[in-house]
């Protein structure tokens, strides 16, 4: 459905020299910096895949996805898109899109959202009676209904945002770009459009692409995620083997009735290939890499060795991967 | 053509949401209703009074010269009823408004004009409607039934040029993300379409011909009506430069397009 090759995206960027007598040179001989905003980026989609885009702020992400919705034109490499190309033939491509830009509102701040949409059906030229079934559909699933007359400017960014995701749909594309949509909401909202999003990917089979800073969307929603770093793809790939390639394995913390020692307990697992940590005479962290079957063999042995008041088992979160990956430096990258 | 045809019924749209919206805010509503209403008036007063002193200007008397006023308002108060973008480089560029435009399927610059329409810029036509009828009886002037048909084109044709103008200048704004300072200068020089160009020397008369053809706005169909048979080819002109000013202005638009480089977001 989405298919990415070789992109290429590069900017001139104006070198301003500093100080007034630097603003006068400016006027007369200018230096330009080209930056690569996104390098030979390639990918595909099939239909119905649900993917998230993460990455620093300035990793491309936002660049990437506005190429990928025709507001940009790429430098090099091409993008088909449900068979067109998304800059060429723009108005076109657009009918089968769905675009939220989570900073940026697509409804009129002075009228409600109720009209708001109406005006898009007409923008969209949305089938009157099928588009109104639709609506009501969307404005159940987001439980808008509350509010969908009042002016938009009377609206709480949550109830804002909700109604903004219904906008971006009323036209029921194929494919919806959400850059950012839980930026700034509470966990209630975040969950509601979360769910309203799966349910949409289940029942339409619509594909969905979101870019994010918030790990929890990912995790609730994507199977798939691509990371991205100053403008390379460095990871394109199932979430569970990014966690595999990034993530720190699982640590065990042992809370002990005796004093204990790391040494007494890496005598107890032998050659197991795991750290001991000693938080204190009574607690100990044990961390095994993921997927090694050497969860259970810890936990037996710990267990059968010493008398143990409590366990508690930790994973390492996405957002540890995330800044893992972030943190982590190009020898690491090039695995990739 | 099917496209356009969707622009027109979308147009019908914007216009009523736009009423809506005003109507939101009733007591705003009548007070720009009656405060346009005064502005126009004052400024009919105002022209009336300042061409009483001004008896000829080259071979054209005053009357002539306030009839080719009063036409140069219906065009200028169209274009400035659908080309009212005044902030385009601020809104819609460095505030990154656009990337919502070119994510919806009408053409950008149709969406553009649709957006900051302002209709209350119709009385400019019925102000200059007025002045014109004015000068027309002061001159004894005889219509056939077509002029009617004949003004609106030739109306709608100096908007265009307006509007293409316009447009070229507010495409700049794509290539450079820098304010730009064109806007007032073009301001400037549009003024001199409102007055028989033959009183200028060579140089500006050739440009308010052919480089920026704001003569076609004012004085070269206004021509037509006063029956200056020497101008009737250049007011023939008028579609034909209009189509052609029009046509470049969208060509470098839709070139800009191409090169937007978004706001950081």
């Amino acid at each position: 459905m989405i298919q990415v090759n070789h992109l290429q995206k590069d900017f001139r960027i104006h070198q301003s020299r500093p100080g007034l007598g630097g603003a006068f040179r400016d006027l007369f001989s200018r230096e330009y910096k080209t930056v690569k905003a996104v390098d030979d980026l390639s990918f595909t989609v099939e239909e119905g895949e649900m993917f998230a885009l993460i990455g620093e702020n300035g990793a491309g992400k936002s660049t990437t996805i506005k190429m990928l919705t025709g507001i940009l034109t790429p430098s090099d490499g091409e993008i088909v898109i449900n068979g067109y190309v998304p800059f060429k033939q723009r108005e076109e491509y657009v009918r089968s899109i769905g675009v939220v830009f989570g900073q940026r509102s697509q409804l009129w701040w002075d009228l409600s959202p109720i009209e708001s949409f109406r005006l898009l059906k007409s923008v969209y030229k949305v089938d009157e009676a099928e588009g109104e079934k639709w609506l009501e559909r969307l404005i159940e699933e987001l439980e808008i209904s509350p509010f969908v007359s009042q002016p938009v400017r009377k609206l709480s960014l949550g109830q804002r945002m909700r109604c903004e995701v219904a906008a971006s749909l009323i036209h029921k594309p194929r494919l919806l770009f959400l850059d950012e949509p839980t930026v700034g909401l509470d966990v209630l909202v975040k969950q509601k459009i979360r769910e309203f999003l799966r349910n949409l990917n289940e029942t339409e089979n619509m594909t969905i692409l979101l870019t994010t800073h918030d790990v929890s969307d990912i995790e609730a929603l994507c199977k798939r995620v691509l990371v991205m770093d100053k403008g390379k793809l460095i990871f394109d790939g199932l979430l569970n083997d990014l966690k595999e390639k990034w993530g720190n394995g699982t640590e065990v913390s042992f809370q002990m009735k005796k004093r204990t020692s790391a040494a007494a307990l890496r005598q107890a697992l032998g050659e197991m290939p795991c750290e001991i940590e000693q938080i204190n005479d009574f607690t100990l962290n044990v961390k095994v890499a993921r997927s090694q079957e050497m969860l259970p063999f810890v936990l037996s042995t710990v267990m059968s060795s010493f008398e143990v008041s409590d366990v508690k088992i930790e994973e390492t979160s996405t957002e540890d991967i995330v800044r893992n990956i972030y943190s982590s430096d190009q020898e690491v990258r090039s695995h990739a | 053509m099917q496209d356009m045809r969707h622009i027109f019924s979308i147009f019908a749209d914007y216009l009523s949401q736009y009423f809506k919206t005003r109507l939101a805010y009733r007591t705003d509503f009548l007070g720009d209703f009656v405060s346009n209403l005064v502005s126009e008036l004052i400024n009919l007063i105002f022209i009336v009074v300042v061409f009483t002193h001004v008896p000829l200007m080259g071979d054209w008397t005053r009357d002539e010269i306030i009839f080719i006023y009063g036409f140069f308002l219906v065009p200028y108060a169209l274009f400035s009823m659908f080309f009212g973008f005044w902030d385009f480089n601020e809104r819609y560029i460095i505030r990154g408004e656009m990337d919502r435009i070119l994510t919806r399927p009408i053409h950008n610059l149709a969406q553009v004009c649709l957006e900051s329409i302002a209709p209350d810029r119709i009385f400019g036509v019925i102000t200059g409607i007025i002045i014109m009828g004015y000068a027309a009886i002061q001159l004894d002037l005889s219509f056939y039934w077509y002029d009617v048909f004949i003004f609106i084109g030739l109306s709608i044709s100096g908007a265009l040029i307006y509007g293409g103008v316009y447009t070229a200048i507010a495409a700049v704004s794509f290539f450079s993300d820098s304010r730009t300072g064109i806007a007032p200068m073009i301001y400037n020089i549009q003024q001199y379409g409102r007055y028989p160009v033959d009183v200028y020397n060579k140089a500006i008369r050739f440009v308010l011909t052919y480089v920026l053809p704001f003569a076609f706005v004012g004085v070269y169909p206004a021509a037509y009506f006063l029956r200056k048979e020497v101008w009737y080819t250049y007011a023939a002109m008028t579609p034909v430069v209009a189509v052609v000013f029009f046509g470049i202005g969208l060509l470098v638009w839709n070139w800009g397009v191409t090169k937007y480089r978004g706001a950081g977001s």
